[in-house]
């Protein structure tokens, strides 16, 4: 069997390692447009952040790595066209026009900041660096400017703004809703937070979309949204990512959001393409609601999805629940499952439920706000989001697994924990209790 | 624009002889239909065969019967001329280009001429015919796209959807989660509640909304515009964070017009119920143009028909009603006209009793004036708020007219009094608030109608007084009906 990948990101090679696990004689190709691979998105941050002494070390994977999984990778290798009638991809390597030819071919080219909307955004002077390159040249232009605009208001822009703060650069955040990390965290959650980031001073202009970036040259870029602008050295582009897909053929069925449509099996419109990452939408919630949500857990398991069902349907792909975590602005924050304010697309009734917590038994014990987004009638856990100062990133895994597993508040209450005052509190944070917390907030109307 | 401008001058000609038969009770003569149609009788009874054969799928439900002298018409009763109109519009070429465009998005010449069965020159004939139409909507057919305004664009497609062809909404909102999904999303966060019929609209033009969402280089110039005096208003506030939150969910990126877009099109159309309505008004702006023109407006009624109080819920009724009409004027061009105009001023003018009609013009002269609107002839959009203006001051004399008390008191043997009285109250139940009875001496009239001069002039008080002439004559009728508006206003 030879199996075609196209892109060498996290999905990619998750399923080319599947494939290999569960296959091996399989003949497996990883085409990548890349110079290199298995790059983690933005690097760069955690290269601000000191946590890795340079750009170079940001990988998850390497190309020899896989060689020794005999996966085969050409990188540099540009997809222009698939042709899922006769079986064949057509890719440009090493400036040369080549075809292959697959049994099994799986989509996982992934997504890109990239704005069709923002007039002068696709300009090199606007900043994305969620390749390595890309990082390449951000890091330099960023070494010379003492001020950065950065739009859009998700994980990727707040996690530049704060760092880049702390490297002592004006920084002016730029969002479209009322509110930052809006798609993870309700109002009132984020609140603390973005109080945080105004008294680190960022210029935090919410409510206002970017309609054209003005970048000419070495120029200060000037940003234009509303009837507003903002002036800064360099500008860093934020915004939502996006799949890249002008390589498919018309037999590949698409989503409204042009995003390709595949069943719980990975599985496209067509036999033997599949489609992984942040090229597709995935179940969400209850029921086959399928919505958008590119994030590294789910390119991973959607691709370990797609190789456990290149020849059969075996292994249906469980949903995603949008969990993330990070830590920003002194706060550990985590989030999974829809929010109150997402509950109004919904035909479900929700309610919330906000409590702050002592993290353990010790008289100096930090505190963590947890909320409860929860069926009404049921009282199935539907969501749940965690702000602290102290890290409590790893609990929110907890609260997905009750999700996915379709866990009552009540049964919540009697899951299993361990006790150590150092650690925990009478019971565990996970447990949801109604006695001793600060009560920050009932709706139970 | 009207629904004829979809429909060839033959199919025109056949669906006048329906209507035609339907205004004459179902029958009529060849004189006087070939006299209606001014054409020769081999082409009418060329009409009425090509009639024949198209409403052969429709046998049971339609039927027309012609010899030479008659034509008669005979319909199930569940059928409807609405249906018929129906029956000509889905053949219509240019309802299936506009179907196909709205579809596709885009189309080849050669794709079109293949898929309705027509010449090139065919096609760039009804193309040049339906760019006439469109151009007061603002928006053209060009190199197979729609061009224009997007919110033009869309408006048209939902008149198209609403009047020519009527099957969109309903046939495909229960299936599509997204739309039910938005609906939901604008039911409860801005806690109101959409009734069924408005309900059919919202999901109509959601499915519009949604088929345009990937079209590239939308233009906005226009409403980005007129949405100045609006960007801090509270419910396109709402709906902005409706649209914003929506599209994060899926790898769109979403114009900031969208929720504009939206916006415009739950104000301009019944979607809100009066209620909820009612309570934005009393957050919206009241200097912003729209505001300001219903209250101008309201004002100018009331001080026209003299109101002294109004009732407060026909108050809030009008400016629903008014609000509807003005965001239209404030933000649309072009409309497509669902009613024959001027049959229907006729209609509104005998059923009121009133010349409602210069006075709405002057309405119409105050809104367009306001807006810096030009006061075209060929403007449906103008046009058709001037039939809205119309209904709704008809409307409101309806409910302002105070009910006449009009006494019967004939002087004769009473077998004949009986009688009369009743015979006298059906006849005059057609005349518009008032109520009639058989006289009570020590109750108090408004008119009182006898046939005798009374012996006392103090004998009815002041009450007004009429002496029928002949009892039951169109004399006698005509005058009361005179008396009975004098006394109104």
């Amino acid at each position: 069997m030879k199996v075609v990948i196209i892109g060498a990101s996290f999905a990619g090679v998750a399923a080319a390692l599947e494939v290999r696990k569960n296959n091996s004689d399989a003949e497996i190709i990883l085409l990548e447009k890349q110079l290199t691979l298995g790059y983690i998105p933005n690097g760069l941050h955690l290269y601000w952040e000191n946590k890795i002494s340079d750009l170079d070390s940001a990988y998850f994977i390497t190309k020899k790595q896989l060689e020794k999984q005999n996966i085969h990778c050409y990188l540099e290798a540009s997809v222009e066209k698939v042709h899922t009638d006769r079986k064949v991809v057509e890719y440009i390597y090493q400036e040369q026009e080549e075809i292959i030819t697959y049994d099994k071919l799986i989509i996982a080219t992934g997504s890109s900041q990239l704005s069709q909307k923002i007039s002068g955004s696709a300009s090199e002077n606007v900043l994305k660096y969620k390749r390595h390159h890309e990082a390449q040249t951000a890091l330099a232009k960023i070494n010379d400017s003492q001020s950065v605009a950065i739009i859009g208001g998700g994980q990727v822009g707040i996690e530049a703004a704060d760092l880049l703060s702390k490297q002592q650069k004006r920084v002016t955040l730029i969002e479209n809703m009322d509110y930052v990390l809006f798609k993870y965290f309700d109002k009132e959650m984020i609140q603390p937070l973005q109080q945080k980031m105004l008294e680190q001073g960022i210029d935090l202009r919410l409510n206002q979309t970017v309609s054209a970036i003005e970048a000419e040259g070495e120029q200060p870029v000037t940003v234009r949204f509303g009837n507003d602008s903002v002036t800064s050295d360099t500008v860093i582009l934020g915004v939502n990512v996006r799949p890249d897909l002008h390589f498919l053929d018309e037999h590949i069925k698409l989503h409204m959001d042009q995003t390709i449509a595949v069943d719980r099996y990975m599985r496209t419109s067509v036999k033997d393409v599949f489609a992984v990452g942040d090229c597709i939408q995935l179940a969400y919630g209850d029921g086959d609601e399928t919505v958008y949500i590119p994030l590294v857990n789910n390119a991973v398991r959607t691709g370990i999805v797609a190789a456990a069902n290149l020849s059969e349907p075996k292994m249906a792909f469980k949903g995603s629940l949008r969990t993330i975590g990070t830590f920003l602005f002194g706060y550990y924050i985590a989030s999974t499952g829809i929010t109150e304010a997402e509950s109004m697309f919904t035909d479900q009734t929700v309610k919330a439920y906000r409590q702050e917590v002592c993290l353990t038994s010790l008289p100096d014990s930090d505190t963590v706000t947890i909320k409860w987004v929860y069926d009404a009638i049921s009282h199935v856990l539907v969501g749940a989001q965690m702000i602290s100062k102290s890290n409590i990133l790893e609990k929110i895994n907890t609260l997905a697994l009750a999700i996915q597993t379709k866990q009552t508040l009540e049964e919540l209450q009697q899951k299993d924990y361990f006790f150590h005052p150092s650690f925990t509190q009478m019971i565990a944070t996970t447990n949801l209790v109604s006695w001793l917390e600060e009560r920050a907030d009932e709706n139970e109307n | 624009m009207k629904i004829e401008h979809f429909l060839e001058k033959n199919d025109i000609r056949e669906v006048t002889i329906f209507k035609q038969l339907v205004l004459n009770g179902g029958k009529i003569s060849y004189t006087d239909m070939l006299d209606y149609l001014t054409v020769a009788k081999a082409s009418l009874d060329k009409d009425l065969e090509s009639i024949s054969f198209r409403i052969q799928s429709l046998a049971g439900q339609v039927h027309i019967n012609y010899d030479g002298q008659s034509i008669s018409l005979t319909m199930s009763d569940e059928f409807s001329l609405q249906q018929i109109y129906q029956l000509y519009l889905n053949q219509s070429v240019k309802v299936n280009i506009i179907r196909f465009l709205f579809k596709h998005q885009e189309f080849s010449i050669v794709q079109l001429t293949q898929e309705l069965m027509i010449s090139d020159s065919s096609l760039f004939r009804k193309i040049k015919e339906l760019n006439s139409y469109l151009k007061e909507f603002g928006i053209k057919i060009r190199n197979g796209q729609m061009h224009g305004e997007e919110l033009q664009i869309r408006y048209f497609y939902f008149q198209f959807y609403s009047y020519i062809e009527d099957n969109l909404g309903s046939s495909v909102s229960h299936s599509d989660k997204q739309i039910m999904q938005m609906v939901q999303a604008v039911e409860s966060y801005l806690k109101v509640t959409i009734e069924p019929e408005n309900r059919q609209r919202l999901d109509t033009w959601m499915l519009i909304s949604k088929n345009r969402i990937n079209c590239k280089d939308k233009k906005y110039t226009y409403l980005r515009k007129q949405m100045q005096p609006y960007l801090a208003d509270t419910l396109y506030q709402k709906i902005r964070i409706i649209v914003l939150r929506y599209f994060s969910r899926y790898s769109i990126e979403v114009d900031e017009e969208e929720a504009m877009v939206h916006f415009v099109f739950l104000l301009a159309f019944p979607i809100l119920n009066e209620h909820d309505f009612h309570d934005y008004t009393l957050e919206r702006d009241r200097r912003a143009p729209i505001a300001t023109i219903d209250t101008y407006i309201v004002e100018t009624i009331i001080i026209h028909y003299k109101f002294r109080r109004l009732p407060y819920m026909l108050e809030r009724e009008m400016f629903y009603h008014l609000s509807h009409i003005h965001t239209k004027l404030y933000f649309f061009q072009g409309d497509i006209e669902i009613y024959d105009y001027e049959e229907m001023l006729v209609k509104e003018q005998q059923f009121t009793g009133r010349n409602l009609v210069s006075f709405s013009n002057t309405l119409l002269d105050v809104s367009t004036s306001k807006f810096g609107i030009n006061n075209v002839e060929s403007n449906s959009l103008l046009k058709v708020g001037l039939l809205k203006y119309i209904s709704l001051l008809a409307n409101i004399t309806f409910k302002m007219t105070t009910i006449l008390q009009v006494g019967i008191d004939l002087k004769m043997e009473a077998i004949y009094t009986e009688t009369l009285n009743q015979l006298l109250i059906l006849n005059m139940r057609h005349i518009n608030g008032i109520h009639v009875e058989a006289y009570q001496s020590g109750k108090v009239y408004d008119l009182i109608l006898t046939n005798e001069q009374p012996a006392q002039k103090e004998h009815y008080g002041k009450t007004k007084v009429y002496v029928l002439s002949e009892i039951l004559s169109s004399f006698d009728m005509k005058n009361i009906q005179r008396i009975v508006q004098e006394l109104n206003s």
